[in-house]
């Protein structure tokens, strides 16, 4: 036995150039039909790409099989035999041909242990390749190609296009990160932050860029949250330690960051950029896991001071995922804290806290009905039933969900039984809305990567994707259509025929993010409703765009800004399928109004700031024709003249003013407050 | 004392810890204790606790590095010690005159009683550059009022004193391993909160190490080696109702012991603090303590993990298939958002790893 093995090695060399077996690529992929086959040991050949299973690229290996038919059935490949215990292989199918393979099916652990198992749908006609690869173990095994019946399997209603990066080793957050409003991709280290840019259509998609911060005194661990605290066009980071809070500002050269941290000691989770005190300026908010939450004052001059307390002082934390969101239409953002804890301790109680607008926030969780154990890390808050009040899937880190229904008059009901989620038993840390079917319906992204679908009657159908994982949702190819991004996959939505409205906020009076503004959008079909948030979910920082899927409807009667300033924009005449840039107080004039050179990023500054008397303006690119505009906070012009480097202020009331600089091919507009 | 020896007779049936305990005169007991009386070298006044710095407890004598312990500070070690970070250690306890531990259970820490001190000593040898000794940390639990409370002593550089810093800190610092081969860290000293995450129960602080599972072995007291817990209730330290035998540990690292019980009392001191019932991460599905570990389901055999890292991690202990198993992905991480135990430490514990592939290798069964 021993010397034919030999000797049919031998052949099997010389015969084949080099390749132990004839099946090791796909060009000299072995044709099957029904029956039962011997896959020999992976230890060569073409490793399939593209990965069509999950858990990434095979490490050096692969066996290839062919066949066509001509009648369509739905084919099988089985390898659960008791001869293959204890392997863990994989599989891949595809269509085309060896040199533009399409992934059609593929499978890694359906089997029983580690083995895998696919079954698709065979059309007449077309080649199909099966390859097995070594991604997991390189043993030989057998596997059975037979044609069954069964039923059709439901599609959901999008696809995703799933390609990998190798630039990022993880994506942590799609963002706008270079002041054009189009989602970057980000990750970061403690000395750096990597970014794909993403380029105006027609180019590259993505530009990779690296900067260097400064050592960050807590790198990032469990979360990070992108604003703009220093108002200067540039989104700043917020990285939520182990043991400590770090921020890293966006140096005025656009290309590095420096950080600031205090010496507490945090256990963050969660974190956000908000505006607290509702002055214009960002503040941040960090949970503590294991003590209250943290907060860090913006005084303005984009220097922030550590506060704890008020906003959840359970003495022992608990505090996860918090969330910023109008839950009762006043005008103002309130919190919402997902709550985990181990033991019994009132650690574990999830926490709504009431805006009250002057400052205090008020602990309404029980009145509202959210005071409830659920052992969550985030929640997902959207208007599911596009009734005007935000709903809440209380995602279940551990055991149950809980979905609520906002009742408009600040209590919630519980209607989980009958919504899907009561059976959904995938629990997870990571719980975001976004419509990804543009059908104006919000769905919910949970559960390791369970994706379900709001039917519209409070009610969601979940479905699973290869690699789909949680991770942040960001538009990547600005198509209108929500994308994600997890670990180093980049899933885009494949889209549909359905209409979509995106937006960008910029405020003027309100922080420059517009952070915090709730927008109605009304059309023939009905109203729906978003809140601008940083830092929803768990760990990620999803895009700071407001996204709104309208499915067929093609008419929009108004799009209502409520800027957190109290200033109310009503826009009128939009057409779906753009994407519009909308400033505080600003009426929207095309969408050519996006410009890729944001006019904030010039080199612009007033001071002193608050001022008396006086405005000294140092706008070294002002060019001769610049004007100088001044309007109050109801967007009323006070004043015209062309530019000069100081500006009489004595004659203005005290308040709060808006200078606006016109140049040839720039208007830049900031605030400053008259004492 | 007699007396003594007779309850200890009748409750510690095991003969050789008999010879061990009886084999003590009375004398030397007393010499060991100085503390059975009513006089303590030890300075514990309530109403200053914690105390500014290491040497004003008065714990130690002769120059406060050497740690001297003076009668009634008596030193302890474990079957199984936690890793942190490769420190090395040094345990002591000390009680106030009257005040006395008893026995709850193998799997329970002993009950002590207010006035109970417990001090445990990090420091590294061959530390980089130059070698020598290099003192980190004194942490203290002391408990009164019905309550454990934490102080956290750093040590200055000079190696003379060390300061209470209840904020947490880092220190990098470098040694030379057995092998000879450079190992260095961030080294971190806990917040109070910190030590609050691992040592609690429900919302109550609880001390960790001394339970009898993981005391019953003898030490090398300077009157010869003697069963901790017998050293104990001979002190005065302990209740002398013990049972007669307790379900203990294994060293993690004796390779004559059953593989599974060294991982198991591996996990039992790494990692039940947190899965634990009451503990701070019990709402996930394992349960770690040595007591609850046989369970193949509570080890996380073919149990799914909640939390998602990447989807190749199908169960927490994927048996013969360490890639797949998210127990041993989180062991060999060093990313603070996915290493287990989160908590104390920075570095791979290569041994303790080594183990549990050892041990998820050796298994063979399959998930359905």
């Amino acid at each position: 036995m021993k010397t034919n093995l030999l000797k049919s090695l031998c052949i099997a060399l010389t015969c084949c150039a080099g390749n132990l077996y004839a099946q090791s690529t796909c060009d000299e992929s072995i044709l099957i039909e029904p029956g039962v086959y011997e896959v020999p040991e992976i230890d060569e050949g073409g490793v399939p790409i593209p990965v069509c299973a999950p858990n990434g690229l095979a490490q050096g290996g692969g066996m290839w099989y062919r066949f066509s038919s001509d009648s369509s059935f739905t084919a099988r490949i089985y390898t659960s035999f008791i001869e293959n215990f204890g392997i863990d292989n994989r599989v891949h199918v595809y269509t085309g041909d060896c040199d533009n393979l399409v992934c059609v099916a593929g499978d890694d652990d359906s089997g029983t242990g580690f083995l895998c198992e696919v079954i698709w749908a065979v059309e007449e006609g077309l080649p199909y390749y099966v390859a097995f690869d070594d991604r997991w173990d390189n043993s030989g095994f057998i596997f059975e190609f037979s044609a069954i019946s069964v039923e059709e399997p439901v599609t959901p209603p999008i696809g995703f296009n799933t390609v990998t990066f190798p630039e990022l080793s993880r994506c942590l957050g799609t963002v706008d990160m270079d002041g054009d409003y189009l989602d970057d991709l980000m990750d970061v280290s403690n000395t750096q932050v990597f970014l794909l840019l993403q380029q105006e259509e027609g180019e590259v998609p993505f530009e990779f860029v690296n900067y260097p911060t400064e050592q960050a005194q807590f790198p990032y661990v469990w979360s990070i949250a992108a604003g703009d605290i220093d108002g200067d066009g540039y989104n700043d980071l917020v990285y939520g330690g182990g043991a400590g809070v770090s921020f890293m500002f966006r140096n005025p050269d656009g290309q590095s960051f420096s950080t600031f941290s205090t010496p507490d000691y945090v256990f963050s989770q969660r974190s956000n950029f908000v505006d607290l005190n509702n002055d214009g300026h960002l503040d941040a908010f960090v949970c503590h896991d294991v003590a209250p939450n943290v907060y860090y004052m913006n005084d303005g001059e984009g220097n922030l001071s550590f506060n704890q307390g008020g906003l959840s002082d359970v003495p022992d934390g608990g505090n996860y995922g918090s969330i910023w969101v109008d839950y009762n239409n006043d005008g103002l953002v309130d919190l919402f804290i997902a709550k985990c804890r181990g033991g019994v301790s009132a650690a574990n109680y999830n926490q709504l806290f009431r805006n009250d607008g002057d400052g205090n926030f008020t602990d309404v969780s029980e009145e509202a009905g959210l005071y409830d154990p659920v052992q969550t890390w985030s929640s997902a808050w959207g208007d599911f039933d596009n009734d005007g009040w935000m709903d809440v899937l209380v995602g279940g880190s551990s055991g149950p969900h809980r979905l609520m229904r906002n009742n408009g008059d600040g209590t919630f009901t519980d209607i989980t039984e009958g919504s899907g989620f009561e059976s959904l038993l995938a629990t997870g840390t990571e719980w975001v809305a976004y419509d990804f079917d543009n059908d104006g319906l919000i769905d919910i992204l949970g559960a390791n990567g369970h994706l379900c679908f709001n039917n519209g009657d409070m009610s969601f159908t979940c479905h699973t994707y290869p690699n789909l994982g949680n991770g942040p949702v960001g538009d990547f190819n600005n198509d209108g259509f929500l994308d994600i991004g997890n670990n180093n996959f980049l899933h885009y939505n494949e889209g549909n025929e359905n209409n979509w409205l995106k937006i960008n906020t910029q405020g003027l009076v309100s922080n420059v993010n517009g952070i915090g503004a709730r927008l109605e959008l009304y059309t023939p079909s009905g109203k729906q409703i978003r809140d601008v948030q940083s830092g929803v979910g768990f760990r990620f920082m999803h895009t700071l765009n407001v996204h709104f899927g309208m499915g067929e409807e093609e008419q929009i009667d108004s799009l209502v800004v409520n800027w957190p300033s109290g200033i109310v924009d009503v826009h009128s005449g939009l057409s779906p399928n753009q994407f519009v840039h909308l400033v505080e107080g600003e009426e929207f004039i095309s969408d050519t109004t996006l410009s890729t050179s944001s006019p904030s990023i010039e080199p612009l500054k007033i001071y002193p700031n608050p001022t008396r008397d006086m405005l000294f303006i140092d706008w070294p690119r002002a060019d001769a024709g610049a004007i100088i505009r001044v309007y109050d906070i109801h967007g009323r012009m006070l004043h015209q003249s062309n530019f000069a480097a100081q500006l009489s202020t004595a004659h203005l009331p005290q308040g709060l003013y808006i200078i606006e600089l016109q140049g040839e091919a720039v208007r830049l507009r900031n605030k400053f407050i008259r004492h | 004392m007699k007396s003594f020896c007779l309850k200890t007779l009748l409750l510690i049936g095991i003969p050789v810890f008999l010879a061990i305990s009886c084999n003590n005169d009375d004398e030397e007991h007393i010499a060991d204790t100085g503390g059975i009386a009513a006089e303590t070298q030890v300075r514990f006044v309530e109403d200053s606790l914690p105390y500014p710095r290491l040497s004003d407890y008065g714990f130690f004598e002769g120059k406060l590095s050497e740690l001297q312990p003076v009668s009634g500070v008596l030193p302890y070690d474990l079957i199984t010690p936690l890793f942190s970070d490769y420190a090395l250690k040094k345990r002591f306890v000390w009680m106030k005159p009257g005040s006395k531990a008893s026995y709850v259970a193998d799997h329970k820490a002993l009950n002590f009683e207010d006035g109970t001190v417990l001090i445990k000593h990090f420091y590294y040898e061959n530390v980089q550059p130059g070698g020598g000794v290099k003192d980190m940390e004194t942490r203290i639990m002391y408990r009164i009022g019905g309550e454990w409370h934490f102080a956290e002593y750093i040590w200055d550089e000079a190696g003379d004193e060390a300061h209470l810093h209840m904020d947490g800190a880092y220190l990098p610092v470098a040694w030379l391993d057995a092998s000879g081969n450079e190992k260095g860290v961030d080294y971190r000293f806990p917040s109070e909160l910190e030590c609050f995450t691992c040592h609690k129960s429900g919302t109550n602080a609880i001390p960790l190490g001394p339970k009898p599972q993981n005391l019953d072995k003898d030490y090398p007291y300077t009157t010869g080696a003697q069963n901790q817990l017998l050293k104990w209730a001979a002190m005065g330290y302990l209740d002398g109702q013990i049972p007669t035998e307790i379900n203990r540990l294994v060293a993690y690292d004796d390779p004559s012991e059953e593989l599974g019980e060294r991982l198991r009392s591996y996990l039992d001191v790494n990692c039940s603090s947190c899965h634990l019932e009451g503990s701070h991460c019990d709402y996930r599905p394992i349960r770690l303590a040595w007591n609850e570990s046989e369970s193949l389901e509570n080890l996380g055999v073919c149990i799914e993990p909640q939390e998602f890292i990447n989807s190749a991690l199908s169960y927490i202990i994927s048996p013969g298939n360490t890639a797949r198993s998210a127990m041993h992905h989180r062991m060999q991480s060093v990313d603070e958002g996915e290493r287990m135990p989160l908590l104390g430490r920075s570095l791979v514990h290569e041994e303790g790893l080594q183990l549990l592939t050892e041990y998820i290798n050796s298994l063979e069964t399959f998930c359905e």
